[in-house]
């Protein structure tokens, strides 16, 4: 290996680029490791199934318009009727964008350089985002374009198709940061996969028990409250309060912005509990 | 300018006190940070790259204050933890590339500094495959590649030959000599093993329980003693009585003779006693004194 040695050392001078360069760059990096870009195939087979499995839905909606003249599947509800595939998709991929950099002390690679903890923290809030709003925004426009091009009778549904792009966008973030928040606490991957789905299980099966029993107590206002402790029914709330689409639940949500007020309470406990975390895990 | 000064620098954590009062200054070229473990060294490279407020006193490093100009420092400096820090399911090229761009380069640039600097480090053809199936001595390669990709003006190691066989050992200095000599980046060195720095640093510091036992040049570390050790083939003795007989101070050191020098002529005699008398030269050796005996002294044992 000695002829390797010969080459001489060269010096660096070209540019040093700023802050927002190496957010960006950190951004696109974890934003490819949530799809496994750049990784073994394995890495990419449960990111783009769950991704493909996504768009079917859609595709029959398009094919119901073609033949059957009619409209398909309704915008407001999609990410209610896929919510098993997106929340299976965040338990997944979630602990591949925090874990690693947690279980095997990369951090100290980072904090070494210019980029701060919050800079760090930030962009793979961003990247996971991201990946969800991509998830959910890609079948919805497939759905739209294919609205727009067979040309149904009746105005398109424009307006529910951006409401639904809104409140995706709004389910993104919430969804990425709790998903990143409960994978940070559980550094090995397998037990932050397992920890959210056990936590989105625990959302989704135990609502509408409650509901029902509340329904059958006799207390119909409580009873609609309960839809609000799963995410996607929460922010169908909100899609609901704020594009006066309808429902995606049985009854229907407590009106007003409560259940928006609870969303943005939640997208702050959950940073928080990531800047708590991050602020350990860089004074280790 | 210095490369780096630390005034009264101390810090305190709730239970122990990592540094106290440390007053230290290095200039360009390999500096080694000695101590045993515990001494405050992993504190002490913390709070010269801003990432740890000190609680007392002050530090620069490359002019640049550590409480006010964290990130211009750590744009500027390398840093290769103690700890294993490598993420086993990626390659080292992608990870230095990657890291590269977190210290600003762009991508193309990124991309040939990490192909440079892996080479550099000797990291060839395997530099492709996942970091989780190296070798202790090629991991530390890797950590040594990372902080050297963005062509820092200063890298602080932490303990870098830690884990390593005597060969890796050996490697692994070589290479810490040619980055402070003929990379032309200066290096501040930590080790709790006195020997290995001997080997490499043009400036040694040693400190224990956070403060300065001793900084000073590594010559006046290792500086001359006033003897020489001679050794000859045969006729020692008949050697020895010639110089005590010309006048000069001589001690039987086994099959070698020490003799005290008191000038040039000193050499010149034994030179031309080996000479006259028709004797074999093995050795003429200025003795030394080691690292060791230096930190035994000051710390008083």
């Amino acid at each position: 290996m000695s002829e390797i040695y010969d080459i001489g050392y060269r010096h660096y001078d070209g540019p040093r680029l700023g802050r927002g360069h190496t957010t960006r760059a950190l951004t696109v990096h974890s934003l490819r490791g949530v799809f496994g870009l750049g990784r073994p195939a394995r890495s990419k087979l449960v990111p783009f199934s769950l991704a493909a499995i996504m768009v079917l839905p859609a595709i029959v909606s398009i094919a119901i318009m073609a033949l059957m003249r009619r409209a398909g599947m309704s915008y407001s509800g999609y990410a209610v009727i896929m919510q098993a595939v997106v929340a299976i998709f965040l338990a997944a991929q979630a602990p591949t964008v925090v874990a690693p950099d947690l279980r095997f002390r990369v951090l100290p690679l980072y904090l070494s350089r210019p980029v701060t903890i919050t800079e760090y923290v930030g962009a793979k809030v961003v990247a996971m985002t991201v990946a969800l709003y991509a998830l959910l925004a890609v079948p919805l426009t497939v759905m739209f374009a294919g609205e727009l091009l067979i040309d149904l009778p009746g105005p398109p549904r424009t307006k529910e198709y951006v409401g639904a792009m809104l409140t995706g966008l709004l389910l993104a973030v919430l969804l990425a940061a709790f998903g990143l928040a409960i994978a940070s606490l559980t550094p090995r991957r397998g037990l932050g996969v397992a920890s959210v789905i056990a936590l989105y299980l625990l959302a989704s099966a135990s609502v509408p028990i409650m509901y029902s029993t509340l329904l059958s107590a006799g207390n119909d206002a409580a009873a609609r409250w309960a839809w609000l402790l799963n995410p996607f029914w929460l922010v169908d709330a909100v899609q609901v309060w704020v594009f006066g689409t309808t429902p995606n639940s049985e009854g229907g949500y407590p009106g007003g912005p409560v259940s928006f007020v609870i969303v943005v309470l939640l997208i702050a406990a959950a940073v928080a509990a990531l800047a708590l975390r991050y602020r350990k895990a860089a004074s280790r | 300018m210095h490369i780096l000064d630390t005034e009264g620098l101390t810090k305190r954590f709730p239970t122990v006190t990592a540094l106290d009062g440390l007053t230290v200054t290095t200039g360009p070229g390999v500096t080694g940070l000695v101590g045993a473990n515990g001494a405050g060294k992993s504190t002490l490279i913390k709070i010269l790259l801003g990432l740890l407020p000190p609680t007392a006193g002050g530090a620069r490093v490359l002019g640049l204050d550590v409480t006010t100009r964290g990130a211009d420092i750590r744009r500027l400096v390398g840093y290769m933890p103690e700890h294993e820090c490598l993420p086993p399911d990626v390659s080292a090229t992608e990870l230095v590339v990657h890291l590269a761009r977190m210290s600003g380069l762009p991508r193309t640039a990124a991309r040939e500094r990490a192909a440079d600097v892996l080479r550099h480090v000797g990291l060839a053809e395997e530099r492709y495959r996942p970091i989780g199936g190296y070798s202790t001595g090629m991991k530390q390669r890797v950590k040594l590649a990372q902080a050297l990709v963005h062509d820092p003006k200063l890298i602080l190691l932490d303990e870098p030959t830690n884990g390593l066989d005597p060969r890796g050992r050996d490697e692994m200095l070589a290479l810490i000599r040619r980055i402070g000599a003929e990379f032309g980046i200066s290096v501040l060195v930590t080790s709790h093993l006195l020997g290995e720095l001997e080997r490499v640093c043009d400036h040694v510091i040693v400190i224990d329980a956070g403060r300065l036992l001793r900084s000073s040049a590594i010559g006046e570390f290792t500086q001359t003693t006033r003897s020489v050790t001679v050794e000859v083939d045969e006729g020692t003795q008949a050697l020895a009585d010639r110089l005590v007989e010309l006048g000069h101070g001589v001690a039987p050191h086994g099959r070698m003779l020490l003799v005290e020098v008191s000038g040039p002529d000193t050499l010149d005699a034994i030179r031309d006693a080996t000479a006259d008398l028709g004797l074999c030269l093995i050795r003429l050796e200025r003795g030394r004194q080691r690292i060791e005996d230096v930190f035994r002294e000051a710390a008083g044992v």
